[in-house]
């Protein structure tokens, strides 16, 4: 009888790995690709290598000094999560309570969206500031800037429920905690993950912005210095390490929303 | 108990006192967008439905058929009269969870597989695991779902959906059984199947059935009685009583009376139309 069924989800019986390379292998292919190409251009141009370095020199850059570049990336990925933790959590309640409690998205919310379009640039200062110069002011700069996100998808996503659904659960006499998590919570789990997705994003950047303003460890402290002394091989190698990371925490979140929200139309297998 | 059962509950056969639905003079208003005045959903409708009886209510747009539904089942309030189930408000009946509602949209949950779909009546009332999966296995069999547990709704046909719906309305063996238009949203030939289906269905639960619908053949080939509707202000044109002999089935079509029944209910619905006719 299921052979009715309209629509299938990826085929079960395959083990992960064959299911997964259709997925690996293309962005793999651009990577090697694209490095041959930026390889042949430095070398047949004569680019200079504080211009653009090539592949090799950033290869060579990385390996002359590992263990101090990935200390460094260990200090951001460490801010970039918990602020990126925080913040989410922190924006996931605020969203909660402006979906519950109108007057408060009414009064609060203004100033919400106004806070967003403060550049994390011109805050980061203010921050470091108040928290002082260690990894606390840096979780707080990234705490800021993930903030958002979540609090909006949250109050959209627990707003999102179909009416008719509310309905029925009216008519079963569902207590309003049933209706809070058997209802709203899944419906609006789909706009929590858009949330995080970009949250995850943002919280490399804030970490690197807040170590660009100050600090004596990082990734960002890394480009400052580099830059200033004008190692770009250097720098180059710092800048595809803190893209790694953001890639690596996006695809966790993906694998996470995957199995979290199978259910979902964005969750069709494509062919 | 079975299919035959119904033809004794004779629409004309006296119900034992305060058992089954009624509608004593109830209004309901519903205040009006900008300028314009409150809008009179229903006026002082009186209706009183015997248990296990089956009626449709049938009527054009804005004649408040749906409304006589959200008012039973204590999602609107009258702002006159009042409902009754079984001698008791609305809302002690909700509460008791003796209502099931199916509405034209299935409004399944889609991240609840058909089986957790079904069952969400029970879970809400929270009853045990074991025993509602096995109310829900038994429900699915009831609306010929059987095979399809596992299921995401939205890889189910409009058809299927529907009997899901049907199927999670009546887990908490309801009284009273809702529907506001269940096959409105149904091609011809699946909603003609689900009504033999429904037949079947209604015939072996034992609810009171109230069923909302625009179709007069729908109305008369499921009904003991049809109630035709008018509407600005909704309110009761005329009752038929439909005396075709149970079980209903295709055959039933073929009867001359279905056809006769069918006339005389577009007759009075023509007559609800003309009160409006500018």
């Amino acid at each position: 009888m299921t052979s009715s069924l309209r629509e299938s989800h990826a085929s079960s019986t395959e083990s992960w790995p064959a299911r997964a390379w259709p997925l690996i292998w293309p962005p793999l292919a651009t990577a090697l690709i694209a490095g041959i190409v930026w390889e042949a251009v430095t070398v047949i141009f004569a680019i200079p290598a504080y211009f653009i370095p090539s592949p090799s020199r950033i290869w060579e850059a990385f390996w002359g000094a590992p263990g101090t570049l990935l200390w460094h990336a260990g200090i951001t990925l460490l801010e970039a999560v918990i602020g990126c933790l925080i913040g989410s959590f922190l924006g996931a309640l605020l969203g909660t309570a402006f979906a519950y409690w109108r007057l408060l998205s009414r009064g609060l919310l203004p100033f919400v969206i106004a806070s967003n379009t403060i550049p994390v640039v011109a805050i980061a200062p203010i921050i470091i500031l108040w928290f002082g110069h260690g990894i606390e002011s840096k979780i707080a700069v990234t705490t800021f800037l993930c903030f958002f996100p979540l609090a909006l998808n949250m109050m959209k996503g627990l707003q999102s429920y179909d009416r008719v659904i509310m309905d029925v659960f009216h008519v079963a006499a569902a207590t309003p905690l049933q209706r809070f998590f058997k209802m709203r919570l899944p419906s609006a789990l789909p706009y929590i993950f858009v949330g995080t997705k970009i949250n995850v994003s943002f919280s490399v950047i804030g970490a690197i912005v807040a170590e660009f303003v100050q600090a004596d460890r990082g990734l960002g402290f890394v480009i400052m210095t580099t830059y200033r002394t004008l190692n770009m091989p250097r720098l180059w190698a710092a800048l595809i390490i803190s893209a790694l990371i953001g890639l690596t925490f996006f695809a966790i979140v993906s694998l996470i929303e995957r199995f979290v929200i199978p259910w979902h139309s964005s969750m069709r297998t494509e062919t | 108990m079975r299919a035959g059962e119904r033809a004794h509950t004779k629409p004309s056969a006296a119900a034992p006192v305060g058992t089954g639905v009624a509608f004593e003079n109830v209004s309901v208003s519903f205040p009006g967008q900008a300028d314009h005045p409150p809008i009179q959903a229903l006026d002082g409708v009186s209706l009183e439905v015997p248990e296990r009886q089956f009626v449709s209510l049938i009527g054009p747009s804005g004649c408040g058929k749906s409304t006589l539904l959200r008012v039973i089942s204590d999602i609107v309030e009258p702002s006159e009269g009042a409902a009754r189930i079984d001698g008791r408000a609305p809302r002690a009946a909700r509460l008791a969870r003796e209502i099931g509602f199916v509405f034209q949209d299935p409004a399944l949950l889609e991240w609840r597989r058909v089986l957790e779909n079904v069952a969400l009546p029970l879970e809400l009332a929270g009853v045990a695991t074991r025993e509602r999966e096995e109310r829900s296995r038994e429900l699915l069999v009831l609306v010929g779902l059987t095979g399809f547990e596992a299921a995401w709704p939205r890889q189910l046909s409009g058809g299927m959906r529907q009997r899901a719906a049907i199927a999670r309305a009546l887990a908490t063996r309801p009284r009273v059984l809702l529907m506001d238009e269940p096959f409105g949203a149904l091609d011809q030939i699946t909603r003609d199947r689900l009504n033999m289906e429904l037949v079947r269905i209604t015939e072996a639960t034992q609810a009171t059935v109230l069923f909302v619908t625009h179709s007069i053949r729908e109305a008369v080939l499921l009904s003991d009685r049809v109630v035709v509707m008018s509407p600005r202000p909704g309110r009761i044109v005329s009752v038929i009583d439909v005396d075709l002999p149970r079980p209903r089935s295709l055959a039933t079509r073929d009867d001359p009376r279905y056809i006769e029944l069918i006339k005389a209910g577009a007759a009075e619905l023509e007559k609800g139309y003309s009160h409006h006719d500018e």
